[in-house]
Order: C-alpha cells, then structure tokens, then sequence
C-alpha cells in the first residue's frame, strides 16, 4: 500500500496533475505514511524524473510548471502535517531572483526559478526589472544565500555589475554569493564584473548553484 | 478594425487576472489543447516542411488561439480580447506590401508565396553590440557595400563616453541617438544614403529613448520601421503601447516583432509553431505593421539552427505565406560566430529552410546566438545574400535534403560551437576589407554547396 501512494504522488507530478496530487497526499496521510517520506520518496521523485526530462529536451516549460503545480498542490495537505511535527523539508539554500533594473523579460528567469525549485533550492522571486537597492534588501529579508542576476538584453547587463558594486559599497558583498544568467550573458561577463557564477542555461544555473552552495560551506 | 485606443480600453477593461495565472490558467492550457485538437506534430525528418494540410491547419488552429487567449497587458493586468471576426477582417484588408527607404534605395517589400521564383527581400545586418561608434560604422559602411541589401540593421551603442548605457536612463537616451547618427552617416559613406533601417532603436530599451532618436534631426525618416515587440509570451506592457502609440500618430512604419521560445511557454516545437503563427495576427491587428519580423529561439541553445527550430520557420511560413499578405522577415540566430565553416553551415540552412517557405524577407542570420560584442561582419550578409537568392525558386522537398545534409554537419556541435571572431579580428577596421582567411573560408564553403547542387546566382 505505502509503495502504491508514493509512486501516485510521483505519477501525479509526472502528469502535472493537481487533483490527483491532493488525492496522493490525503491518502498518504489517511495511510500513516510519514509526510516527510511522502515528499522525498514521491512528489520529490517525481520532480527529479521531470527534471530528467527537461534536461534531455523530452518535455519543456510547461510540464514543468505543471509539475510544480501539482507538488505544490500536495504539500498545501502536507505541509501542515510536517510543520506539527516540527520537521522541515530539506533545502539547498535559499536563492534570491530577479530581472535587472530596465529588463522586463522574466521568461528565463522562471525557467531558472522552476528548475531550481524542483532541484531542492527554496526560489525567492521578486520578479522583474528591480533596483539594486531592492534586490539586495529583498535578498535580506529572505535571508538569501545567492542572489541570482537575469538580464535578456545586452544594453542591460551593465546592470548586473551595477548590483555587485552596490554590494560592495554596502559591504555586504561577502554576505551574498552572485550568479548571472540570461540570453547574452558569458562566462567571461561574469568573470569582469566579479560574480560568483554564471548559468548558461537553467541547468547549467542549477550546477552553478549546487557547486557555489559546497564552496561555501 | 478596431484602433489602438480600442484596444486601450480593453487593456483597462478586460478580465483582471494575475500574470502567473494567465499563464497556467489560460496561455499554457489553449496552446497544449489547440495543438492537439488541430493534429499539429512536428516533423523532425523535414525540417523544410511541405505538408499543406498542416500548415492550413496551423492557420485556423492560431485563429482559434488568438481568440481563446487574447492578450496580456501587464501593466494593468487585464486580458485584451481579441476577436475571430476582427482578425480575418484585418487579415482581409492588408495592403499588397509596404514601401521603405528613399530616392534609388526605395523599396517595396512584397510578400513571397511558397517556393516563390522572386528573390526575397535582403535585410544585411543586426543589433548585436558595436564596442564602439568607429566599428558601428564600419559594419554598417560594409551592410550598405552588398548590391542586394534592400534594408539594414543597425548596431546597439551600450556606452557612451566610456559610461554603461543603463537601461533607461540619460545614457541610453544618449546612445539612442548616438547609434542612430552614427548609422545614417555610414549609410551616406557607402552610397546608400536611401537605404531604410529597420530595427529602430536597437540601443532603446524603453519608450522615451525610442522617441529621442526619432526626433527628426537625428536622421530618422517616416520610411525606415521601428521593432515594437510582444513579451514572451502572448504580453504586451505600457512601454510596448506606448511606442505603438507614438509611431501610430507619426505615420511611421512599425515592425511587429516576436522571436517565440521554443521550450519556453509555447512547449515544443508544436506549440511554438502554433504561437509563432498567432504572433503575425497579432502584428496585423493589433500593432499594424508595416512588416513583421519573427524567429523562433531555442531556450537551451538561444540559437534558431536546431532541426526543430528550422522545422518551426518552416510550417510557420508555410502557413502564413498561404493565408496573409504580411510582408514577414525571417530572423534566425547561428550557434556559431563570425568566420567559422560552422556558421556558414547554419546560415545556409536556415536560407533554405526560410526561402522556399514562403517568407517575404530574411535578414543576416546573428552570429553567435547575438551574444559577442562586435561579433558580425558584413561578410555573413553577404553570403545570406548568396544562399537566399540561391534558394528563390527551389523546391521545398529539394531545400529539406539540402538541409538535412547541412544538419549533419553541424547540428551535433550546437552545444559547443565556436563563438568566431569579432569584426576587428577578421576585418581590417580603416581598409573596411575582410581578411584573406576570411575569404578563403567563404569561397571554399561556397564552393563545397554549390557542390551538392545549390544553384548560385552570384
């Protein structure tokens, strides 16, 4: 019976399936499955499978929205359940997201956000086109491990740099590790302007985050 | 046909819904449904398509999906109906083309058919970043130099007195203006002084530098075309509005942009393709374009050369070509950069996959995936030039084997191709003349495809 609840719940975030994850959970519960095995052994796999898929170009955005919606679905069951046991979810670390000041193209930036998430890292995302200033105050109130830059444009990218010299005025650079991404961003522009990191691609971006995360700890 | 401030008083009346919702509630669910209730399947052994039922299918499936979905306004979060019926009547009532430049350089853009024997239109060129006003011009002096450019593209400026142009602010209002003057005195150097620039103002990232380098003293004229684009995907925002709302009331020409991500909200190259199609309704009706210039981009590689994106220029155009009179560009981003066999790969493939489709227009293919500052040259704009007029008058069916056994050259190396070299590696920047090596490697690639049958003019 355990077996057959946990593989629902990663069926159901394979399929992107909301309803059938809520189902998935309330039965987990009702079956004495603990909520925290039923978020790694299930939602958790099934995340990592759609993962999978994405990185070998079987599925794309999409699924993998839907398949965050359907984890999110069930952990809005489970959620409560954890929390009075007083157990937590493990993460990664916390990254802070947004578009650069004058960049108001968030499509890479949620690809980046969804498969981070779905790879461990709690995503603060405070959306697009955000002041130095308000990005790194953000970054303080999430109590943030990476800020993570995104800018679609080359006339934006100055931006980027932008931010880490803020950081640095602020001396609050050592506090925040910095990656970079978007469309015309290089490993060499991220180098010049002194990041942390740079993530070609999101998957690229989740490696970068992973090995930016073992670095500092 | 509804005008602008119609559709105004839908972006401030229509459904209020967040962004994140519109997406998951509205855009991502029409386009999976759409696809499959119209059969839509990507095929990737003919990456040229020349399947007639799919793209009449494709057709009536992005009708079906404009009307569904509407558009996204972010800026008041509301849903801006369109209507079926008001689509096809714009559609309907589209002119034969759309004249641009001045003096011997005018031209009129008309739209092409399938495997069309008319060459197509020529845009030599891109917005990819110039380090400088010096190499700015030289790049645009040698975009001119080509016989067949029709129409350029001219470089971003992202520094002005060795300041960064930060988006929106004075600097880039200086660029702006900057990039405009610097273009339009190489345009006269070359002896192309008429000759249109159509992607105003690459260096503008916001509505207001838009409108400080139109000021007429700057050099612009009513017949050159300013890009306004939709945001990824199916959104538009005040800056886009605001920018239809000044050109609209000038009489300039505006090219409706849209450069869909494949992988991205639009999913697979079905989807992308179906999105894609609805983009040229939307540039029709909604911002009136002159002429529209589209692309699909892919979200791993941020290149358009990949088997499924060559597939998805392919049905697009083959669709659109057969259904509107939209005189339509297609512009396509290489993986590789200047001065590489690879590059000429690409920019060949992506010719022959676009010509015999259908489109109206091509322009240089970008080097680089646009990424390398000073990383074009006017050498890539003139083989475009060869390899599309090459391709004016080819079978679809011959152009996909073509293209096949170009994709087996490069398409494995998508992921580590060479980033090439800059304008100033390969092009001595005072003589304004491309180096031998250059030379070397375009005549033996060219040689090597009129080896497999490609029949060039020049």
């Amino acid at each position: 019976m355990k077996e057959k609840i946990l593989e629902r719940l990663a069926t159901a975030v394979i399929d992107g399936d909301e309803d059938e994850a809520r189902e998935g959970a309330t039965g987990a519960l009702q079956n004495q499955i603990d909520p925290l095995e039923a978020v790694e052994q299930g939602l958790s796999k099934g995340m990592q499978e759609v993962g999978r898929q994405f990185e070998v170009g079987d599925v794309f955005l999409p699924e993998l929205l839907m398949a965050a919606g359907a984890f999110n679905s069930a952990m809005e069951i489970l959620n409560p359940e954890i929390e009075a046991q007083k157990k937590n979810v493990t993460k990664l670390g916390t990254v802070l997201i947004s578009t650069v000041k004058g960049d108001v193209h968030n499509i890479g930036k949620n690809i980046v956000t969804t498969v981070l998430d779905i790879n461990g890292f709690r995503v603060v995302d405070i959306g697009i086109d955000n002041s130095p200033l308000v990005i790194i105050e953000e970054a303080q109130k999430a109590n943030a491990n990476i800020i993570a830059l995104s800018s679609l444009m080359t006339t934006t990218m100055p931006a980027q740099r932008e931010v880490i010299e803020v950081l640095r005025e602020m001396n609050l650079r050592e506090k925040f590790l910095v990656m970079v991404g978007g469309g015309p961003v290089t490993r060499e522009w991220a180098e010049e302007i002194g990041a942390d990191g740079h993530g070609k691609t999101a998957i690229h971006a989740v490696e970068t985050a992973k090995r930016l995360m073992s670095q500092k700890s | 046909m509804p005008s602008l401030l119609d559709f105004m008083e839908r972006a401030t009346t229509g459904r209020i819904v967040s962004e994140e919702a519109f997406n998951m509630k509205a855009l991502i669910p029409n386009i999976r449904k759409i696809v499959r209730e119209y059969d839509i399947r990507y095929d990737g052994e003919n990456p040229v398509s020349t399947d007639d039922g799919a793209a009449d299918r494709l057709f009536e499936a992005a009708l079906d999906f404009v009307a569904r979905t509407g558009v996204y306004c972010d800026a008041t979060n509301r849903v801006i109906h369109i209507d079926r019926a008001e689509v096809l009547e714009a559609v309907q009532n589209l002119p034969e083309g759309s004249y641009f430049g001045e003096g011997r350089d005018r031209g009129f853009y008309r739209p092409r058919q399938v495997e069309d024997e008319n060459p197509p239109w020529i845009q030599v060129g891109s917005g990819v970043v110039a380090s400088s006003e010096e190499i700015a011009m030289a790049q645009v002096e040698g975009y001119g130099s080509i016989p067949q450019a029709r129409s350029v593209c001219v470089p971003a400026l992202n520094q002005v007195q060795g300041m960064p142009a930060i988006g929106g602010s004075p600097l880039e209002v200086y660029a702006s203006i900057a990039s405009v003057q610097a273009a339009r005195k190489a345009l006269w150097r070359c002896g192309r002084a008429g000759l249109p620039i159509m992607n105003l103002i690459a260096s503008a990232t916001t509505a207001v530098s838009t409108l400080a380098g139109s000021f007429p003293t700057f050099g612009l004229r009513l017949s050159d075309a300013w890009l306004v684009d939709f945001l990824a995907e199916m959104k538009v925002n005040f800056e886009t509005l605001n920018r239809l709302a000044f050109l609209t009331s000038i009489g300039g020409n505006v090219g409706s942009t849209a450069l869909p991500i494949l992988g991205g909200y639009a999913g697979g190259p079905a989807g992308t393709a179906l999105v894609m199609t609805a983009y040229y309704l939307l540039g029709i009706l909604l911002f009136k374009g002159a002429y529209h210039m589209t692309g699909p981009v892919h979200f791993r590689h941020g290149c358009s050369t990949t088997r499924d994106s060559l597939w998805v220029f392919s049905i697009v155009g083959r669709a659109t070509s057969r259904h509107t009179r939209y005189p339509d560009l297609a512009l396509a981003y290489a993986a590789a950069g200047p001065c590489t066999r690879m590059y000429f790969y690409e920019a060949a493939a992506a010719n022959l996959a676009c010509v015999p489709s259908g489109y109206g227009g091509v322009q240089t293919v970008i080097p680089a995936a646009a990424i390398v500052e000073d990383g074009i040259t006017p050498m890539e704009g003139l083989f475009n030039a060869e390899v599309a007029y090459a391709a004016a008058g080819v079978q679809a069916e011959q152009a996909n084997e073509w293209v096949n056994r170009l994709l087996e050259q490069y398409e494995a190396g998508t992921d580590d191709a060479p980033q090439g070299k800059r304008y100033q590696e390969c092009y001595d920047v005072k003589t304004r003349k491309p180096s031998e090596d250059y030379v070397r490697l375009h005549d033996e690639v060219k040689e090597e495809l009129a080896g497999m049958g490609i029949p060039f003019q020049f």
